[in-house]
């Protein structure tokens, strides 16, 4: 913007963003910070007071600070301390997968994973080109193709069950990953499906249906009561099974399967989420100029060319940074699954339930065990892990790029 | 644009079709639960699943009459989400306003670093902000809800206002400053009223998050009953020995209701004012 410079620049900037940079240091870096002291420490059951005398407890603990140290708890357990080795919680937490087994089976995976990656080169190599002898989808079949064959051949399963063995830790992790692989592409397939048909200029009751549409994301603000009605609709005597005996099929026992009562978190999950996609999608798609699509019925597109060639790309600003924000939240999903299964069914003693999701595992930890220290190095990771994702899909999308640039 | 062949539209009316049952059913079983008598969530008439045969106003009039603080849970829950909107929007607006606006050094950074700190698992920081609040002296203080939210949705704020203000053409602003505005006066006169579908979206999901909060609302105002939030007030309702799912159920669809109004109301601003990244023609 043009007319001023200089320190009263600098000042009234400050002046706009201050508030919002003192909340968010006080609610999210300092609760950060003090997670990644806590995992250091032996913070516990039996350990589950501050002691104000050391100096890093003293620093990180509100109570102990000298304004606030009147109301600093006084309990009768024993203080915490920070663990020797110092990284005690992360050994603990992953340390088994630094065994040789472990490592082999780790770097198959990510072999088997190549073909993706290479697909990806193959499809930015001809991006550049001036005509691709395949389209972009063929190349993706067949980066998945090659997965699969290298599944195959490398024994995946084997090598997942030996990461399995390396703790609870890689259990939930792996599963939790599969949940988001899984939920984003129903996510934005539903999504997409709906707001192409209620794009349509010529449909009747197009308003009406627009509305009816986001009605779950509305009710999203009480997902603990459609929560239970999910859960009910899949109980041994709920409404599915119901139907199914009037047509005279003995329903199963969903939410006592293991794969079912995944697919039933899948399913609620949808329902909560694909109304965002659809508006997103909705929005990106009426401001795509309808003389594209003119042009291109003048060359002799039928739909899937116009899909694929036209909607998809135009549409591919607007939903990467959703798929984004999609992805951190199923991530760390938990009050609809602790509500629909509370991570069971049990897949034996001591061993995560078959929907325990990280969220669900973490908080069971905390709240059940209060694991404190050993959570706090929980989170330390999962954030390591979420936080360079995250950064990466910056990257791609490029979605910081202001408008001007 | 494309015109549909017949084929072409029944497919889609099928789709629509399933879609809505898919979209409305489970709300619709919560409002039948709402008027069975009996407090069951529950019910094994498979008609009764369907359609009401059964109606009963019990359970409202328990819940806004009887027993139930819950009319002061939702005044509590209201004056909660309503000052975290009105904050939120304000302090938000600001700084979109300064990412938008302004160019300066660790502009692109800030807007990374304002997302990428939401990898934080939120369950996990729940201690640490508890323990911040009850440190400060906000213990059982719907103030302390009203900051905790506000910085909670102020990324999502942030963003989305942010990309907005980036597609109001800066043409305009300038026109303003050439008559004499200065940059913030031609901002609130000119650009701020072209914003307001991003505003409502803004003030909306801002609103939501306040209004269905559960986990810190818990620790921070456990205790006494006619002080909990919306939220805390019914889980304890689904957590005793004998749940009245009934009371449960007309107290859910009472929650929903003004929330699905706003959103009817605000549904023409949702596809244009939701513009995460900025990248509307």
């Amino acid at each position: 913007m043009v007319g001023w410079s200089g320190r009263r620049k600098a000042l009234t900037i400050l002046l706009f963003i201050a508030p919002t940079l003192i909340g968010i240091l006080i609610f999210s870096v300092y609760p950060i910070l003090y997670n990644t002291f806590i995992s250091f420490t032996n913070r516990g059951m039996y350990h589950p007071n501050p002691d104000c005398t050391q100096t890093l407890t003293s620093i990180f603990e509100p109570s102990c600070w000298p304004m606030f140290r009147a109301r600093a708890p006084k309990g009768i357990g024993q203080p915490y301390t920070v663990q020797t080795p110092f990284y005690g919680n992360y050994a603990a937490l992953v340390g088994k997968l630094f065994t040789k087994e472990s490592m082999v089976a780790l770097l198959f995976v990510l072999i088997a994973l190549l073909p993706l990656w290479g697909a990806r080169r193959l499809n930015q190599h001809y991006d550049r080109q001036l005509t691709r002898p395949v389209s972009s989808f063929v190349v993706w079949l067949g980066g998945i193709i090659g997965v699969i064959l290298l599944a195959w051949v490398l024994k995946l399963p084997q090598q997942f069950a030996v990461l399995m063995k390396a703790g609870d830790f890689f259990v939930v992790t792996i599963r939790t990953i599969l949940y988001v692989a899984i939920c984003i592409p129903l996510f934005f397939i539903v999504g997409l499906t709906l707001a192409l048909i209620l794009n349509s200029s010529d449909l009747r009751g197009r308003t009406a249906f627009r509305v009816i549409m986001v009605v779950p994301w509305a009710a999203s603000t009480v997902a603990i009561m459609m929560s239970l009605v999910w859960q009910f609709f899949f109980r041994e005597q709920g409404t599915i099974n119901q139907l199914l005996k009037l047509i005279g099929v003995q329903g199963p026992a969903w939410l006592n399967n293991s794969t079912l009562a995944f697919a039933v978190i899948v399913l609620a999950n949808v329902w909560y989420t694909y109304p965002f996609f659809m508006t997103v999608i909705l929005g990106a798609l009426q401001s795509i100029p309808p003389e594209q699509y003119e042009a291109a019925e003048v060359d002799g597109a039928n739909w899937w060319d116009k899909l694929t060639k036209i909607t998809l790309p135009l549409l591919r600003p607007a939903v990467l940074p959703a798929t984004v924000l999609s992805s951190i939240t199923t991530f760390q999903m938990f009050g609809t699954v602790w509500a629909i299964t509370q991570g069971r069914p049990s897949m034996g003693a001591g061993v995560p339930g078959a929907t325990e999701l990280v969220m669900v595992y973490a908080y069971k930890q905390i709240f059940q065990t209060n694991a404190y220290g050993r959570m706090g190095a929980y989170a330390v990771i999962m954030f390591v892990f979420l936080f360079i994702a995250t950064l990466y899909s910056l990257r791609v999308t490029r979605i910081t790029k202001g408008a001007y640039e | 644009m494309r015109r549909s062949t017949p084929g072409v539209k029944i497919l889609q009316y099928v789709i629509l079709v399933i879609a809505t049952i898919f979209a409305l059913y489970p709300v619709w079983f919560a409002i039948l639960a709402s008027g069975r008598a009996g407090g069951r969530l529950y019910t094994f008439n498979l008609l009764g699943m369907f359609i009401p045969v059964e109606w009963t106003w019990e359970n409202y009039r328990v819940m806004l009459l009887g027993g139930q603080p819950f009319l002061q849970w939702m005044r509590n829950s209201l004056f909660i989400a309503g000052v975290t909107t009105v904050v939120c929007i304000v302090v938000a607006t600001s700084a979109a306003f300064a990412f938008s606006r302004f160019r300066f050094k660790g502009r692109e950074a800030g807007l990374i670093f304002l997302l990428a700190i939401q990898a934080f698992p939120g369950v996990l920081a729940l201690v640490p902000q508890a323990q911040l609040l009850t440190a400060i002296g906000l213990y059982k203080n719907p103030w302390g809800l009203v900051i905790a939210y506000t910085s909670f949705t102020l990324v999502f704020c942030t963003w989305n206002l942010k990309g907005y203000f980036d597609t109001i053409p800066i043409d305009l602003e300038e026109a303003g400053m050439i008559d004499g505005c200065g940059p913030i006066q031609s901002f609130l006169l000119i650009g701020l009223p072209l914003a307001r579908p991003a505003l409502a979206v803004t003030g909306l999901f801002a609103f939501m998050t306040g209004w269905g909060e559960y986990a810190l609302a818990s620790v921070i105002i456990p205790a006494p009953d006619s002080a909990k939030t919306l939220m805390v007030g019914m889980y304890k309702i689904a957590n005793e020995i004998n749940i009245p799912w009934g009371y449960f159920a007309a107290g859910a669809v009472m929650v929903i209701i003004p929330v699905l109004l706003v959103f009817l109301y605000l549904q023409r601003y949702l596809e244009s004012g939701l513009t995460l990244g900025g990248v509307k023609g």
